[in-house]
């Protein structure tokens, strides 16, 4: 699921480049905000820029100018001539970080007020009975229990109490509370009562900011998940509506004329109307450009199964991406220590980067998650840092120039590092420096290969039979060891490393992924209802995007029936290629399609039991153009015209020369032995010995890992 | 045939002679394994069939060395991943070391030769390499059903333990890689449920997996580096243990606990602790426990050895990783024929749950009296989880329904922190079903399971509220099930009060509401009458009249306790109304009725 790219001669026709104008992705990270150009003749330009925590829009602008300088051009000229802006914002996740969004109420079904914070029985640590509870979104007191109650079916056990409505939402006004989340049993089935309240809302209280139907946030079981969803959405969606007013102001401000989109966790863009009713969809979309950057780029190289990973200063994301996209789940979301339950690209982090602290706690050596970030940073920036961190043991190691580190704009300060690891563990555990700093690295590298495990035992993946894709400030420095602990014999670096996010941002797709609960054994399903039903989820999902003014030819629609086993809770998604063209035989079909898939992925088949149809799915995508080059590559093709010197580097046995090549310099072809260190503007590629590599056409290094 | 438990549980020295102190690659080796037991039991989530596994999450996976120590945990609940050792050590004595090949899987569940009750079912792979047996990672699963004579695994008023279900000690299902199908079959028949083979399978599965896994460790650290890694990392956690105890109070302390009655009604089952700490040596002694033979409420010696390793485990750091040093570290004294170790053949479908679980909190109000800000009982009062049979008029089958859904109760308040949630933080991996879910599979309208005002203990910290909770049936169905905590509630620390009891009534709607004083043995509803269980609360934590007066408004304001409750529990006098959010404390009132109720004269002004 997620997104594709569509093979490219079918993204050139469906998809077409206005002549003339820009596409920009735009990715506002903690430190900088990256951005991707594509110009009008193709060409791929990356800019960085502070980011502006208190509006970040401040700080897009100021990436707006410099791109601009970059392109020679006016920031006027770049926005009046800017087909779209894609934009990546981590303002829902600060407001939950922050826990900053607006007094939220809720009017829930009368018995169910504390499914929320009884959370289905999960608490995070096991083993601490005083870890606290989650910040609350909406406490006791505004949470209305309001009398009505649907069956499993839809059918009206008890009618919506109007009074009760009029009432608790009077309360919540005279509490402070701007945005109100509803959430009634079974309203996905049918939400007749949680519209009714949505109107008795605004009559009582029009000038609410913002209101949340569950159905129409999370039209599908359970209760818990579909009320921490719509919870969450509401609490963020008032911020997130006057956020993007904002930021389309200021470029309109600029001359901007082109079209905004934002990118949502689904793995999708869409325009701001959308999002506005969906801002809980950008939660956690940050690492998510990234996985699209991966999958997309290492496509190019003719890789479609892999696992990306992206080390920065303090996390390590790590997405499986197979068949060409990144894997979706709606599984086991967990945000912010709150559920969400719309699907998302499966990107999980630990803290694990570059600035992972390195210390020893009572004999036993821990890295990360406490991370010195870029400020203070780590010992040997020289800015203050002191305290050991994984960038400390890089430098020890002699992976990292100490000249030439970040384009030349900082000099690593060695000593620092050194005193550093010997003070921090290398004292309390009575090893020398290079065995301090080797016992850093082979504990970040355990982590990171753990969590790798864990993501792919979800998706039950087998690392031995993917390629890595590395990317990040830091994942290249550290991919020869991880491939190794993971049994991966092929690694892929994109040039475009350090802007990857903005370039996934470019390449994402519009998507809209609607659910609908329709609940019928399989032989007893209606093929009007279904067809009646699909296509108003269709005629839906073009209301999305009206917006965003795509031609027909680039829109198209995959259709889904949510299928079970009767007795099983998690449902799975069985194509429909038939679409609105279902028909009788079609449904004799798909009993046999649900059984061979459900074998498939989780191993076994009832092949003489009836499955249960629990609901209808539509994914609408709208394919946007893709850029023709990735990176820009030199000229060199003979690797060692591109030499620039050596350097003594460890990988376990004893330091080693190593050769340093000039990334910048290498042309497509150029082929590098390990041991090496191919230095990047803003990276470092290290191969082992054994290792070797190949810059291929697409911009990546194609490392075959040695044993 | 009888097996020494105890000395089946005993301590069993070092797997290397030679220390090697690589803690870095020791601990690698740890994060590899505990990795390997997240695999495992996601695993069983992504394959099993039946909702009590891919569901509530019940699976608690384990990784163990060759000589059955437990080197490794991480996901499940800490009672039972505790428990589930022992019957892996049982199948090492029965077949011997030798007669674990590369390719076999074992299944075991019996209470008498190591596990906690027959519901639980321990599937383990042994890792070999160059013929020798080095790991055996294993994952212990709770089915939905044991056979027996009643469905759903609970048969709590069963004369002995073959009533109860059967008992596989310990079996080779798989030999050398190939199924035996001789030994699935007996398994299948010997179970109501028709997804009971392919839940199996899962943890099969999930166990043959793990073993590949750690092969793979073992490769490239190579048997003797992970032999001396486990070493490393039970020696580190026995040397944490140590200091943490060694920083504890010296002294001896006791307590009782009571469960209200056995589910034949004997009363007050009794468990009986003394906690003796001597700088770093820590002793458990349940000597003094109930002896009565006559009783139905037993607790397995493996039962009884996880669910305290549990509770002291709960009292120190967090991060100390769990494994055989916490074992080694206690010295444990369960004489044999008490409630908490019995004579073989005593069941233990009920005693599993209580007095076993009870143990958690005999535990902590012992360490109360010196150390209270450790105390926070790990426990519950569950009796069992009541079963509701009928038949389904959509499909003209017979249901089961375990009522796996969510309720809140009987967690404790820790020091500086009310308690939060739905229970203690031991059962936080359990991942339980709702309204939505269960009503779609079976005949019922859940209506309510809400927090109940004041019935959370009161305290400087407050205990949870307990859940009030109304589940009518659709159709005519029978209830079977087993109640406690109704003249024992979850008890206060440091002057915390106790939590509110446990309170069950069937039948509700009829003419005729039945209140369950010890069990209900299918007990008959018509359709459209009611269950309603009024789960207890948890205890408080530290004196009520403590407790800040604008917390306690902030708990009126939120419902958890009413504007009585203020003042009789928490001696604070509110003025305005609740109705209109215009409640104010009264700070010269409170000032007033605090100093009465504490029996001292009022401060001046």
């Amino acid at each position: 699921m997620g997104v594709s790219e569509p093979p490219e001669g079918l993204a050139g026709d469906r998809a077409r480049v206005s002549p003339g104008r820009y596409r920009v992705g735009v990715d506002v990270g903690g430190t900088f905000t990256d951005l991707a150009c594509v110009t009008p003749s193709g060409d791929l330009v990356v800019e960085k820029s502070p980011t502006t925590p208190e509006d970040q829009s401040l700080g897009v602008m100021g990436g707006l100018e410099r791109l601009g300088e970059t392109l020679g051009i006016s920031t006027g000229e770049l926005c009046g001539s800017m087909e779209v802006l894609v934009h990546g914002t981590t303002t829902a996740d600060n407001t939950m970080i922050e826990m900053s969004g607006a007094a939220t109420g809720l009017l829930v079904t009368e018995g169910h007020r504390d499914e929320i914070e009884m959370r289905r029985v999960h608490k995070e640590q096991i083993w601490d009975p005083a870890y606290p509870a989650p910040p609350p979104i909406a406490r006791r007191r505004a949470r209305m229990p309001i009398p009505e109650r649907l069956d499993f079916e839809g059918n009206i056990l008890l009618p919506l109490d109007e009074e009760a409505v009029r009432a608790g939402v009077r309360r919540l006004r005279l509490l402070g509370v701007r945005s109100i989340a509803v959430v009634f049993l079974f309203s996905f089935v049918n939400p007749e009562h949680e519209l009714r309240a949505r109107e008795l809302i605004y009559e009582e209280f029009p000038e609410v900011e913002h209101v949340s139907l569950s159905h129409e946030v999370l039209p599908r079981a359970p209760e818990f998940e579909r009320t921490s969803t719509t919870l969450v959405n509401a609490y963020v969606a008032p911020r997130i509506s006057a956020y993007v007013e904002r930021m389309v102001k200021r470029l309109a401000g600029a001359g901007f004329g082109g079209q905004v989109v934002l990118m949502q966790a689904t793995g999708g863009v869409m325009p701001p109307e959308y999002v506005a009713r969906h801002a809980v969809s950008l939660l956690a979309s940050g690492p998510t450009a990234g996985a699209l950057g991966a999958a997309i780029a290492a496509r190019r190289s003719g890789v479609e199964d892999l696992v990306s990973v992206d080390m920065g200063g303090t996390s390590y994301d790590v997405c499986l991406v197979r068949g060409g996209a990144p894997e979706v789940t709606v599984d086991w979301n967990w945000r912010y220590r709150y559920y969400i339950g719309l699907p998302m690209v499966d990107v999980q982090s630990v803290g694990a980067g570059g600035g992972s602290i390195a210390r020893v706690r009572q004999g036993a050596l821990l890295v990360g998650p406490e991370s010195a970030g870029s400020v203070p940073g780590p010992a040997c920036y020289g800015r203050g840092g002191t305290r050991a961190t994984v960038t400390d043991a890089d430098c020890v190691l002699g992976y990292l120039s100490r000249d030439r580190f970040a384009k030349g704009r900082m000099h690593l300060v060695a000593q620092a590092a050194e005193a550093a690891i010997e003070r921090d563990v290398g004292a309390p555990l009575g090893l020398d420096l290079l065995a301090a700093a080797w016992a850093i690295e082979r504990i970040v590298n355990s982590n990171m290969a753990n969590a790798v495990r864990k993501v792919l035992a979800g998706h039950g993946a087998d690392p031995r039979r993917l390629a890595m894709m590395a990317f990040g400030g830091n994942g290249p420095v550290h991919a020869w060891a991880q491939a190794r602990e993971l049994g991966i014999d092929r690694v892929l670096v994109p040039k475009a490393s350090p802007a990857f996010s903005a370039l996934g941002l470019l390449v994402a797709d519009y998507v809209v992924d609607q659910l609908r609960a329709y609940v019928a054994p399989l032989s007893e399903v209606q093929v009007e209802r279904i067809r009646a039903l699909l296509e108003e989820l269709r005629q839906q999902a073009a209301g999305a995007l009206a917006p965003a003014g795509l031609a027909e030819a680039q829109v198209g629609e995959e259709y889904f029936v949510q299928m079970c086993y009767p007795g099983q809770n998690f449902d799975m998604s069985v194509a429909l290629p038939e679409g609105l063209e279902v028909g009788e035989t079609t449904l004799l079909d798909l009993a046999g399609r649900f059984h061979s898939e459900h074998e498939a992925t989780r191993g076994f088949a009832f092949r003489n039991q009836q499955p249960l149809v629990r609901g209808l799915r539509v994914v609408t995508r709208g394919f946007t153009p893709k850029p023709r080059i990735l990176a820009h590559l030199g000229t060199e093709t003979e690797a060692t015209k591109a030499m620039i010197g050596t350097r003594q580097a460890y990988f376990g046995e004893g330091f080693v020369e190593a050769a340093v090549y000039d990334g910048e310099m290498l042309g497509p072809g150029a082929h590098v032995e390990g041991p090496a260190l191919v230095e990047e503007p803003f990276t470092v590629v290290v191969l082992a010995p054994g290792d070797s590599a190949v810059l291929d056409q697409a911009g990546n290094y194609d490392i075959h890992v040695g044993s | 045939m009888e097996v020494d438990l105890r000395s089946l549980a005993g301590h069993r020295g070092r797997l290397v002679e030679r220390a090697d102190p690589d803690p870095v690659t020791a601990e690698v080796v740890r994060g590899f394994m505990e990795t390997v037991c997240f695999e495992m039991a996601t695993y069983v989530s992504r394959t099993a069939t039946t909702p009590i596994l891919n569901q509530s999450n019940e699976r608690n996976a384990t990784v163990l060395d060759a000589k059955g120590r437990l080197a490794a945990l991480s996901v499940g609940i800490p009672q039972f991943m505790l428990t589930s050792t022992l019957p892996v050590r049982f199948a090492l004595e029965l077949f011997g070391a030798e007669e674990f090949h590369a390719g076999d899987v074992f299944i075991a569940n019996d209470p008498y030769h190591g596990g906690g009750h027959l519901p639980d079912y321990n599937v383990f792979a042994p890792v070999v390499v160059d013929g020798r047996l080095v790991m055996i990672p294993s994952i212990q699963c709770h089915h939905g059903d044991t056979g027996g004579a009643v469905p759903g695994g609970y048969n709590v008023t069963a004369a002995d333990i073959w009533g109860e279900g059967v008992r596989w000690p310990a079996l080779k299902v798989v030999d050398r890689g190939v199924e035996r199908r001789d030994v699935m079959y007996a398994l299948q028949v010997n179970n109501r449920l028709a997804g009971f083979l392919g839940d199996l399978r899962a943890q099969i599965g999930a166990a043959q997996m793990a073993a590949e896994r750690l092969g793979e460790l073992v490769e490239r650290y190579g048997v003797e580096m992970v032999e001396a890694s486990v070493d490393y990392m039970i020696d580190y956690a026995a040397r944490r243990f140590s200091e943490e105890v060694e920083a504890w109070p010296d002294g001896v302390f006791e307590a009782d606990a009571y469960v209200d009655h056995d589910p034949l009604g004997n009363p007050d089952v009794h468990i009986h602790v003394k906690v003796t700490i001597d700088g770093s040596r820590l002793a458990i002694d349940f000597t003094g426990s109930d002896t009565r033979q006559e009783l139905q409420a037993w607790s397995t010696f493996g039962n009884t050895r996880g669910c305290t390793v549990a509770q002291i485990a709960s009292m120190m750091d967090p991060e100390i990783p769990k494994n055989e040093g916490f074992f080694d570290s206690i010295e444990l004294v369960v004489p044999e024929g008490c409630v908490l170790n019995p004579y073989p053949g005593r069941p233990v479908s009920a005693g599993t749950h209580h007095p076993g679980i009870d143990i958690g909190e005999v535990i902590a109000l012992a360490f109360a009296q010196v150390m209270p800000d450790r105390a926070v009982p790990q426990t519950y009062k569950t009796g069992i989880p009541t079963t509701i049979t009928g038949t389904d008029p959509r499909t003209g089958r017979p249901f089961i329904d375990p009522s796996t859904e969510v309720y809140a109760g009987w967690c404790n308040a820790a020091k500086g922190m009310d308690a939060w949630g739905a229970q203690a933080a031991s059962f936080g991996n359990l991942w339980k079903a709702t309204a939505e879910i269960n009503e779609s599979l079976f005949p019922h309208v859940q209506w309510s399971r809400d927090y109940r005002t004041d019935s959370g203990g009161p305290g400087r910290w407050r205990g949870l509220c307990g859940s009030h909770y109304r589940k009518e049936v659709r159709v005519p169905a029978k209830v079977y099930t087993y109640v406690v905590g109704m003249k024992y509630p979850m008890p206060g620390i440091a002057g915390g009060k106790p939590g509110a009891p446990n309170r069950l009534t069937l039948k509700v709607g009829s003419d005729s509401p039945v209140v369950v004083s010890h069990t209900a043995e299918w007990v008959p509803l018509e359709a459209g009458e009611s269950i309603v269980y009024d789960y207890g609360g948890g205890g408080g934590w530290g004196d009520p009249l403590e407790r800040d007066p604008q917390a306690v408004l902030d708990d009126v304001l939120d419902e958890y306790v009413s504007v009585e409750g203020a003042r009789r529990d928490y001696g604070v006098v509110l003025t305005g109304s609740l109705e209109d959010l215009s409640l104010r404390v009264d700070e010269q009132e409170t000032d007033t009725l605090r100093a009465s109720l504490r029996g001292a004269p009022a401060p001046p002004g």
